[in-house]
């Protein structure tokens, strides 16, 4: 189990754009046509190797549908990544994208990495949202943009590193204060602590109520 | 709404408490104060009236009714708006905490009302309070927090829902409750206390406090407070734990793939030998965890076998098995009830799954020079521990071994070699050396010389895991042969002879020593035939083999209408011989399966035979129904009555007096119970099978009771009289098992009327039903066999009259054709007749002559115009190609025409008149 980071992540999204599908995709490398409707939050982990150290990523699977919403929020804040999920083929999940960052931006913290996800892009023919108004949606609004298809791998495994890599950059720079576990990300045993592990005596006190 | 409640309170107040007068008292005292606390103007004075106040709440139940009709808003508003004024919050919590606290001291009927109760309804049922609650946590104050979280506590204690519901809603809501484990020491244990309430039944408030890291939290506790030797507060980390982990998949996977079990298993690392109550209950709660993680997820969970599956490959790769043998096998001190426990998770752990229980037959224990196979020391205590349970957890793990693990048998089948004589008498103590085979049989003689037989029953319950579904080990088993104690006392015998013999000790001596070691015996002798029942499943050798020594039967049918004998072992007896029927291939006469069910009848009677199935399954139905309820959820009172494991045991034994043993409902396993059950309809098939096909000594073919071509009449005779001769003998032997069956029927069928003896009565009925339906079906068959016959020779008729009328036909045309040429050549004759007598008929001649000489000359004539007229035809035609000549060469035809022939010409001019 030893690991030098542990990034948590969280999926988010519409409900029925694949969430699950890219989790399974990338803890399990398979595919599933069909699965059932999530109920609550599924849970998923994966070791995987960034600047030659081991990363660990626990990833909380969403459910989409409004009726959760109360249990999703709930695992916003302790999230250092988020994967927001549209459709490609479906328009309004995309359209619906500004509501879910709101959402994020409210609960999460404000150094949550979001990756947007454009899934299903094996399905061309059915597209409904041009790569470029997804690039131009993440621009705006300072996101990672890749599409990727659940059903063919297709960037599944980049969408999870890409966003691991950019954690782990944040935390080589200084943005995080990794002794704080309110930020999703927790110091491994078998690692090495990142340069901002000397900076937690601020904080330590008032370590309960951070914001 | 809510001042219905509060007026509805007001009135309970004087009901229940009568004395108007205090209770009013009391009601304006609180008022007043309430008073002084919202409206005083002096802070001192407010401070005084909060601590008056509670000190009023605590003494009475009517001051806690009177504070609850008035007191939630003044209360609230404290907290709310003077947060800066750190003793009024503390006050007002500290109220709070009273207000909801039960006065213990009152014994109140239960249908009395309970202040406390009606309290925290009122207070949870505004969402907005328990908000206010949830922040105050974030206080520095260490008293505003601790009494935050007793009140949160109790509310969650009587209104769970509705509190995890309004937490949920809360941002940050559990985040800062999760935060409290990392408190001081008083905050951390009534924070913990808090989540395991919090988190009761509802899986996905359990996932989001997994989520708040609640694993490492509860095991960095674990590790603070000293693992297992640890106080209360490692009880209540690992019963949060096992709340967390309790049916739910999702935090079970978390804790596998990125925590890890390590931590989980140090816990049952052992550090020194002494053993508190505390102790105790630390290390069966952790058992308790490796427990759920073996179970898995929830039933509904579609992965939930990978994930067992999962769980349990990844505890035994982390050597969770040492640890436990330790705990169960090899450590001296440990309670039994720790040695139960981790028995019985090594026998889960390895149930079903080959590695593991290959990496179990594998183990080792002990130190050089003194090692031995774990599962012989297991072997070891079940033959010599002095506790039930232990014996009954043991043999789970040989149970788990066996099961589907024919390799397993196979290995300790292998070793059951007897041992020379002498070699048997040593002490068990000193058998370090002893393989698994030799220490079996040598349990399974123990109670040779001083007649005590449970050691000999224990090991038989061994030996029928080894030999169940496994025909090679049954073969085995049955080649060995025990030596006689004493060996002027005969030669050897077969180790089934033996437990037969032991069998009927058992029975004898239990009928010699009365009540007191009734129930004791009636185990012994359920599990040898447990061993027996198991042995001859499926095994015709084994049949034969038992059936070997005549007496065998004899007793059995003894045991099986023996009055008294158990429900069970009657049952099992009966199961017994119902196995010798359906697995019974000899052919041998007074030893096959006619033999059998006719001694059945004899001296049992089928009917009262059937009946002792009914009887058994009723009891066995009973004892698995009340085996299954025996899982619970660990609670710490549970916990603490699982560690007196070893005082229940004896009181059981007490109790159960005349009843079935308690330790049958674990050796009569479901497992075994199917078996029984499975056996029990095959025997009833047979029984019915051998009875409606009676050996036969006369076969009846109907072809052959036909007349033979070459056979004459007499010799046709006296066959079929030999033949009737002979039936008629075998008609009165059959005559004469009815009759016994009919006597059975009238014997059983009168008294009692059960519906189990319907059932068997239907099943002798069904035995005359089916000889009946034989009997129509053959005589069917014959009438069959004639209509066809029948009809052969009918469409042979037919065919035949057919051919008949043919022939008259072709008779009757040849008549006709007859009578044709007759006339014609009466009236040739006629004619003859007439011809000769004169011929007066020339003129016909002549007139034929004249008309053929005009025809004749008509048609001459007609040729000659015809002539003509196509040689007139050519004229024309070359008139007219000349005349076009003309016209081209420009000559004037018709003047050139002119005079040649007028008549041609008018003719012509008339012709062309006419066609214009």
């Amino acid at each position: 189990m030893s690991y030098a980071y542990l990034f948590k992540y969280i999926i988010i999204g519409d409900t029925g754009v694949g969430k699950s599908c890219l989790l399974l995709q990338f803890t399990d490398k398979r595919f599933q046509p069909v699965h059932d409707l999530t109920i609550g939050v599924e849970f998923g982990a994966r070791m995987i190797t960034i600047d030659n150290k081991p990363i660990k990523l626990q990833i909380w699977d969403t459910a989409g549908q409004e009726s959760f919403r109360s249990i999703t929020r709930s695992y916003y804040r302790g999230a250092a990544g988020a994967l927001l999920v549209y459709d490609i083929t479906r328009r309004e999940t995309f359209n619906h994208l500004a509501s879910w960052l709101e959402d994020a931006r409210q609960h999460a913290n404000a150094n949550m990495t979001i990756m947007l996800i454009g899934n299903k892009c094996d399905l061309a023919h059915r597209r409904a949202v041009s790569t470029e108004e997804g690039e131009q949606f993440a621009k705006e609004h300072g996101l990672i943009f890749m599409e990727a298809s659940a059903k063919t791998a297709q960037n599944v495994e980049e969408a999870f590193i890409k966003t691991a890599a950019s954690i782990y950059k944040k935390i080589q720079d200084g943005v995080f204060d990794v002794s704080n576990e309110s930020y999703g990300i927790k110091v491994g045993y078998g690692g090495i602590p990142g340069p901002s592990g000397g900076r937690d005596g601020s904080s330590s006190q008032s370590g309960a109520c951070c914001s | 709404m809510k001042m219905d409640l509060v007026s509805g309170y007001k009135g309970v107040v004087g009901l229940v408490f009568g004395n108007e007068n205090s209770s009013s008292n009391e009601d304006s005292y609180i008022e007043r104060l309430l008073d002084r606390i919202s409206n005083g103007k002096l802070a001192e004075d407010r401070r005084n009236a909060i601590t008056e106040l509670q000190l009023v709440v605590s003494e009475s139940n009517s001051a806690q009714l009177a504070f609850g009709a008035m007191g939630f808003p003044v209360m609230l508003g404290v907290l709310k708006e003077e947060r800066d004024d750190i003793e009024m919050v503390r006050g007002a919590l500290e109220t709070l905490v009273t207000a909801l606290t039960p006065i213990s001291h009152v014994k109140g009927s239960s249908n009395e009302v309970q202040p406390a109760l009606m309290n925290s309804d009122l207070l949870s049922r505004e969402a907005e309070s328990i908000s206010l609650l949830i922040s105050l946590l974030s206080e520095d104050d260490f008293y505003v927090r601790y009494y935050t979280l007793q009140l949160l506590t109790a509310l969650l204690t009587n209104f769970p829902q509705r509190l995890q519901e309004a937490i949920l809603t809360i941002p940050r809501g559990i985040t800062r409750l999760m935060d409290m484990l990392m408190d001081r020491e008083v905050i951390r244990n009534e924070a913990l206390l808090l989540l395991t309430h919090l988190i009761h039944e509802a899986e996905e408030i359990q996932k989001i406090v997994v989520f708040e890291g609640a694993f490492e939290k509860i095991f960095s506790i674990i590790k603070e407070e000293g693992g297992s030797d640890g106080g209360v507060v490692v009880q209540d980390c690992l019963e949060l734990l096992n709340n967390l982990l309790r049916n739910n998949g999702s935090n079970q996977i978390l804790l596998r793939e990125t925590i890890g079990l390590d931590s989980l298993i140090s816990i049952l690392k052992l550090r020194g030998s002494n053993f508190t109550q505390q102790k105790t209950i630390n290390l069966l709660s952790a058992l308790e965890t490796i427990k759920l993680l073996i179970m898995g997820g929830s039933e509904t969970d579609p992965g939930k076998d990978l994930n067992r599956q999962a769980n349990k490959t990844t505890l035994v790769q982390k050597k969770v098995l040492d640890y436990l043998l330790m705990l169960g096998v090899e450590n001296q001190w440990a309670p039994v009830a720790v040695r139960c426990e981790a028995m019985r998770c090594i026998g889960d752990l390895i149930a079903g799954d080959s590695k593991n229980l290959d990496a179990l037959g594998r183990k080792f224990l002990g130190e050089e020079p003194q090692v031995e196979p774990a599962l012989n020391s297991i072997l070891r205590i079940i033959l010599r521990t002095s506790s039930m349970q232990e014996f009954v957890a043991a043999d789970y793990v040989f149970k788990s071994f066996c099961e589907k693990n024919a390799d397993g048998q196979s290995m300790l089948a292998s070793t059951l070699i007897p041992q020379p004589y002498p070699m048997n008498r040593a002490p068990l103590e000193e058998d370090v050396n002893m393989s698994f085979g030799s220490m079996l049989l040598h349990g399974l003689t123990w109670g040779e010389t001083d007649g005590d037989l449970e050691i000999c029953s224990r090991a038989a319950s061994v030996l029928s895991h080894v030999l169940k579904d496994n025909l090679q080990c049954k073969e085995r088993v049955l080649q060995i042969e025990i030596e006689a104690p004493v060996p002027s006392l005969g030669g050897p015998e077969p180790l089934m002879h033996r437990m037969v013999k032991y069998l009927a000790l058992a029975s004898s001596m239990k009928s010699k020593d009365g009540k007191s070691g009734a129930s004791r015996n009636s185990y012994v002798e359920a599990i040898i035939l447990k061993l027996l029942v198991t042995w001859l499943a499926d095994c015709p050798n084994a049949v034969h083999c038992f059936l070997d020594a005549r007496p065998h039967l004899t007793y059995l049918l003894e045991l099986v209408s023996s009055s008294s004998a158990t429900v069970c072992i009657r049952g099992l007896a009966a199961v017994v011989l119902g196995e010798c029927v359906i697995y019974n291939k000899s052919s041998e006469s007074g030893k096959d399966a006619f033999a059998i069910v006719d001694a059945v009848s004899q001296k049992v009677g089928l009917s009262s035979y059937f009946l002792k199935f009914d009887e058994m399954q009723k009891s066995l139905i009973f004892i698995n129904a009340g085996s299954t309820l025996t899982r619970k959820a660990f609670t710490r009172s549970s916990a603490a009555s699982m560690a007196d494991i070893q005082d229940e045991d004896e009181n059981d034994l007490s109790e159960q007096g005349n009843l079935d043993h308690p330790i049958l409902s674990s050796i009569l396993n479901s497992y075994f119970v199917n078996l029984v059950t499975r056996l029990e309809a095959d025997i009833r098939d047979q029984i019915v099978e051998v009875y409606s096909h009676p050996k036969i000594n006369v076969a009846v073919v109907p072809a052959e009771l036909e007349q033979k071509t070459n056979e004459s009449d007499s010799d046709y005779v006296k066959r079929l009289k030999a033949f009737v001769e002979k039936q008629c003998s075998e008609i009165q032997n059959l005559l004469v098992r009815n009759a016994t069956l009919a006597e059975d029927l009238a014997k059983t069928g009168g008294g009692q009327n059960s519906q189990s003896e319907q059932r068997v009565s239907g099943g002798s009925d069904r035995i005359q039903l089916e000889t009946l339906r034989r009997d129509l079906q053959e005589s069917s068959q014959r009438i069959e066999i004639l209509k066809a016959e029948k009809a052969k020779v009918e469409s042979e008729a037919i065919m035949y009259r057919n051919l008949a009328g043919k022939i008259e036909s072709d008779l009757r045309s040849l008549s006709d054709a007859y009578n044709s040429l007759e006339q014609s050549n009466i009236q040739l004759e006629k004619e003859m007749k007439a011809l000769k007598s004169g011929g007066s008929s020339t003129f016909p001649d002549v007139e034929a002559i004249r008309a053929e000489a005009r025809e004749e000359a008509q048609k001459e004539s007609e040729g000659e115009l015809n002539d003509l007229l196509v040689c007139l035809g050519q004229e024309q035609s070359k008139v007219d190609r000349l005349s076009a000549r003309l016209l081209e060469l420009g000559e004037d035809v018709d003047k050139l025409l002119e005079g040649i022939g007028d008549d041609t010409g008018a003719a012509g001019d008339a012709e062309d008149e006419d066609t214009d």
